[in-house]
């Protein structure tokens, strides 16, 4: 069943599957908590409940908080009450954070205890902050409100008119200027894109869902394509437990980036003497048959060996911006070297060698980003930046990229200008450029040889290995730069005195 | 503890043993991805019985560091 918006999504998936678990999550160790379809509607309808008493239906809603429960609860109680959820990193240091909610225009900022700094920076530094809401405070304390009693306050039972085409996400990506960018998903975009298209999965599998909830692939397909076929949604409380997760849960699927499926890959390897459904059923467990992969390229030559074990991996290619799966490898068809079929919502055409794609998964536009909106929208097409086509039968094929934009193995885009300009502002780095180069990300600079005579610095490499590491102190582990290479000629240029990237 | 932090951490990456010394930085010399480093950790925790602060862990670089946060974890259990 295709639904409209994501209020639809929950209501219909309720009336299936009720008392059946919706989420299960750890407690203590081995001690796992379950929540039904009853549960998890009733408590969304409680926080939009809560919501309304606050004056805040419809509101700009911040959230940030690892997967859980209530960060699920809330964002389905923020979109059920048409309001427009904005889910953040919860990498981000705390003054991006702030930046991203101010922007956001949020009124409200519901966070997990984790971020309590956060939460207190926000105070001072966004004014147009209405409420604080922690998602585990017991009770309301220095002005900020507790979820708990929040949902205790409250019936479930609300519900209230939502247009499928009123936006209700904006998701932040990296942008190629820098400045990252939000992007408007309205409910039509995001729950279509979850439901239109029939993967055959089994009603009521078992899935482990491991990548971070304020990425699209991760709310759409984990969850939202989750919650429409009943999926069992089990959270994993952390990367660093994710085989013993696997154990505990005993999933039959899961959805990762290419950078866990290399991981895993050598842990089935490891064990390669033994017969392949011994080695699996000890990595993986019996039950589990597949894996989805998005956000970055995987190379194919992990689908073969993962086949040897009897799991299927199946590839898939989207953008945030088409909320967020373009196209999808499927069981039953798939072309090799192509990265899908279009999704039935989905069309493409091919503009001087850039793939774009047009349908009702295409978002509105960025917020309050005019220009950039103009760049990547034109006519209803979206621009994705990537270099390919699809062929006559929907399949997608690409062959590189536009932009600058890094696309690292655990789907995280990172845009070079941002970090060339942070490290740019250093008077030792008088031309620096950014590049992803053997999976890492390393920087070349040209330093100002002058400065460093004046100032008497000796060893060149170690005085900007010291400026990298103080910019990596305070950056997210994904933005991080592991390799320097220091230069001594200037760059070559263009006509137009940039810096060849090429 | 740094023998069987050694055997631990050649099950995530190819290098030879004497690559990896104290100074050795995981990501830089010994290739290990974020995700290598993170379910080394999960592993880890099995191995010495202890329980990992992901908050701390993420400030480790050195094969070092990891050996003394190890140890202060040890002391502690």
């Amino acid at each position: 069943m295709v639904c409209k918006t994501i209020r639809e999504i929950i209501v219909e998936a309720e009336k299936k599957y009720g008392d059946g678990d919706a989420i299960r999550y750890k407690i203590r160790k081995n001690e796992i908590e379950r929540k039904s379809y009853t549960q998890l509607k009733e408590d969304s309808e409680r926080f939009s409940a809560a919501l309304e008493k606050l004056g805040e239906r419809g509101s700009h809603v911040a959230l940030t908080g690892a997967t859980s429960y209530q960060w699920l609860t809330a964002y389905l109680g923020i979109t059920g009450s048409a309001g427009v959820a904005v889910p953040l990193d919860v990498s981000l240091p705390a003054e991006e954070l702030c930046e991203l909610i101010d922007r956001a225009d949020a009124t409200v900022f519901v966070y997990d205890e984790l971020r309590a700094d956060a939460a207190a920076l926000a105070k001072e530094r966004c004014p147009k902050l209405r409420y604080l809401i922690s998602m585990q405070a017991e009770e309301e304390e220095d002005g900020v409100k507790s979820m708990p009693e929040l949902l205790a306050a409250q019936q479930p039972g609300f519900s209230c008119e939502i247009n499928p085409d009123s936006l209700c996400t904006i998701m932040f990506t990296s942008g190629t200027t820098g400045k990252s960018k939000g992007v408007m998903l309205t409910h039509r975009n995001l729950a279509e894109n979850a439901t239109c298209l029939d993967m055959k999965i089994p009603e009521r599998s078992v899935t482990l869902t491991v990548l971070p909830i304020h990425h699209a692939y991760c709310l759409s397909m984990d969850i939202l394509k989750g919650l429409s076929l009943g999926t069992v949604i089990c959270i994993n409380d952390s990367l660093m437990r994710v085989a013993k997760n696997i154990k505990l849960f005993e999933p039959n699927m899961m959805l990762m980036v290419p950078l866990m499926i290399e991981t895993l890959a050598r842990k089935l390897e490891e064990a390669s003497l033994l017969p392949a459904a011994v080695v699996k059923a000890k990595v993986f467990g019996k039950q589990f048959h597949t894996i989805y992969s998005g956000g970055a390229y995987l190379n194919p030559a992990y689908i073969d060996l993962f086949e040897k074990y009897g799991i299927s991996i199946l590839q898939g290619y989207g953008m945030t911006e088409c909320s967020p799966v373009i196209s999808t490898n499927l069981s039953w068809c798939i072309k090799k070297d192509s990265v899908g079929k279009l999704m039935p919502n989905c069309e493409a055409k091919t503009v001087d060698n850039e793939l774009w794609v047009r349908g009702s998964s295409v978002m509105q536009g960025y917020y309050k980003m005019p220009e950039e909106t103009a760049e990547a929208l034109k006519d209803g097409w979206l621009a994705t930046g990537d270099l390919g086509y699809a062929d006559e039968d929907g399949y997608v094929f690409l062959t590189g990229r536009k932009k600058n934009l890094i696309i690292t193995k655990n789907g995280e885009n990172v845009s070079p200008e941002e970090l060339e300009n942070k490290l740019g502002e250093q008077r030792l780095v008088q031309e620096i450029l950014v590049r992803e180069k053997e999976g890492v990300i390393e920087a070349e600079i040209f330093p100002d040889y002058e400065y460093a005579k004046k100032k008497r610095i000796g060893d060149m490499q170690e005085a900007l290995q010291k400026v990298i590491d103080e910019y990596n102190q305070g950056a997210p582990a994904y933005k991080k730069i592991y390799r320097l290479k220091v230069r001594e000629t200037e760059f070559e240029k263009t006509p137009s005195k940039k810096i060849k990237r090429f | 503890m740094l023998e069987k932090l050694k055997e631990i951490i050649m099950n995530y990456v190819e290098v030879k043993e004497e690559a990896i010394t104290p100074e050795a930085r995981f990501m830089e010399d010994l290739g290990f991805t974020s995700f290598d480093f993170m379910s080394m950790l999960g592993e880890i925790e099995d191995e010495f019985d202890v329980e990992v602060d992901q908050q701390k862990a993420a400030d480790i670089r050195t094969v070092g560091e990891a050996v003394e946060y190890l140890e202060q974890l040890s002391k502690e259990a």
